[in-house]
């Protein structure tokens, strides 16, 4: 079978070649429609989301206590002697892994760079949002009228910022690494 | 892009933007309860729910429907404030890129302002929506089918969540993420 002609460099590409911004957009909203449906469907929510919410509950139960706060667990329940709370899905971290995961997965960067990132980000979201998860609770427990304006407007927003800003340090640092040692040698 | 001097701008943009956001709050929660008002009623026939600034707590949207009894006309409230936060993300991401003119940040930045201002009024609405169709027991059940009350709670889920928490990233990389790409070969002369 005759093989297809090689295209013309001078021949027009298509839009999402012409543009790659355009191509990470849709590839990346793409991405993280999939990942959203894929953790809001029931079956995921309860064997994998579940879960992973509960080991977070644990987790930071856990730095409580060590941090001299004295808690008991209950599921994904942290109750203490000035304070309760909840872990529900929008406090396990998951939604900035997938803004995290989808924008590294669209970025156009070798698969080695992509695992790195994708380990170190999940790992380092996580961290973050364990500070959160402890950091409220005291708010909680000790300023309380704080406890709302912390919750929804403070760590959201730094949950959220720390993925952006670990996806633009993988993408300058480790996505585009000849760039980087070009720039660097002029 | 100059990461370091982003993150810098990052830190020196994200104080300013929260209180330039908690000034313009109160106005700002008024005119996105009046644009989803009005995106409700055009969603709705009879116009019967009427959405207002709840006077104790003007960051809070009071829901009437003016077809239930005067007793229970208040069906339900929730935290406007709640819906808009992200701004502040989305201020300082378009703020702190660094090595352009302050033309090339803030026209981007009006433009996705406008874009968040259009999700705020689409959220409101499916906030009602999702309160109609799932929260008011006998009442959601006879007039919402199985159909409507995934629809408008799921759509709620999504939106209020994941959608809201990407917005501010997605627009910014909509116009920036350009800066970080891999720059492609000169075409040969």
């Amino acid at each position: 079978m005759p093989k297809p002609p090689a295209p013309s460099p001078t021949a027009p590409r298509p839009p999402w070649h012409r543009r790659p911004e355009v191509r990470f957009l849709a590839v990346f909203l793409a991405l993280l429609a999939a990942g959203f449906a894929l953790v809001a469907w029931n079956p995921v929510n309860d064997r994998v989301i579940e879960p992973f919410t509960a080991g977070i509950a644990v987790v930071s139960g856990a730095t409580l206590d060590l941090i001299g706060q004295d808690v008991t667990m209950r599921g994904t329940v942290i109750r203490g002697p000035r304070f309760t709370v909840n872990i529900r899905n929008g406090c396990n971290g998951v939604e900035a892994m997938l803004i995290f995961l989808a924008a590294v997965l669209a970025f156009p960067a070798p698969w080695k760079a992509r695992a790195i990132g994708l380990a170190l980000g999940v790992v380092a979201i996580q961290a973050v949002n364990l500070v959160r998860v402890v950091a409220l609770f005291l708010t909680g427990a000790y300023l309380p009228d704080l406890f709302d304006a912390s919750h929804t407007v403070v760590w959201q927003s730094v949950v959220i910022l720390a993925a952006v800003l670990l996806w633009i340090l993988w993408a300058d640092r480790l996505a585009v690494p000849r760039r980087r040692a070009a720039e660097d040698a002029a | 892009m100059d990461v370091r001097r982003f993150l810098r701008n990052l830190l020196l943009a994200i104080v300013p933007v929260y209180a330039v956001w908690t000034l313009v709050t109160p106005a700002y929660t008024r005119v996105v309860i009046a644009g989803g008002r009005t995106l409700v009623r055009v969603a709705e026939s009879p116009n019967v729910t009427r959405l207002l600034p709840a006077y104790q707590d003007p960051n809070y949207a009071w829901i009437d429907r003016l077809d239930f009894p005067p007793s229970r006309r208040r069906v339900s409230s929730f935290r406007v404030t709640d819906l808009h936060f992200h701004l502040v993300l989305l201020g300082a991401l378009f703020l702190a890129v660094p090595g352009i003119s302050w033309r090339e940040r803030l026209a981007p930045l009006g433009w996705a302002l406008l874009v968040a201002f259009g999700f705020h009024l689409v959220l409101v609405l499916f906030w009602v929506k999702f309160i109609y169709a799932t929260q008011l027991g006998a009442w959601s059940a006879e007039h919402y089918g199985a159909f409507g009350r995934n629809f408008w709670g799921l759509g709620k889920h999504l939106l209020d969540l994941p959608v809201k928490l990407a917005l501010p990233f997605a627009l910014w990389a909509a116009f920036h993420v350009r800066r970080l790409l891999p720059r492609r070969p000169a075409a040969p002369e």
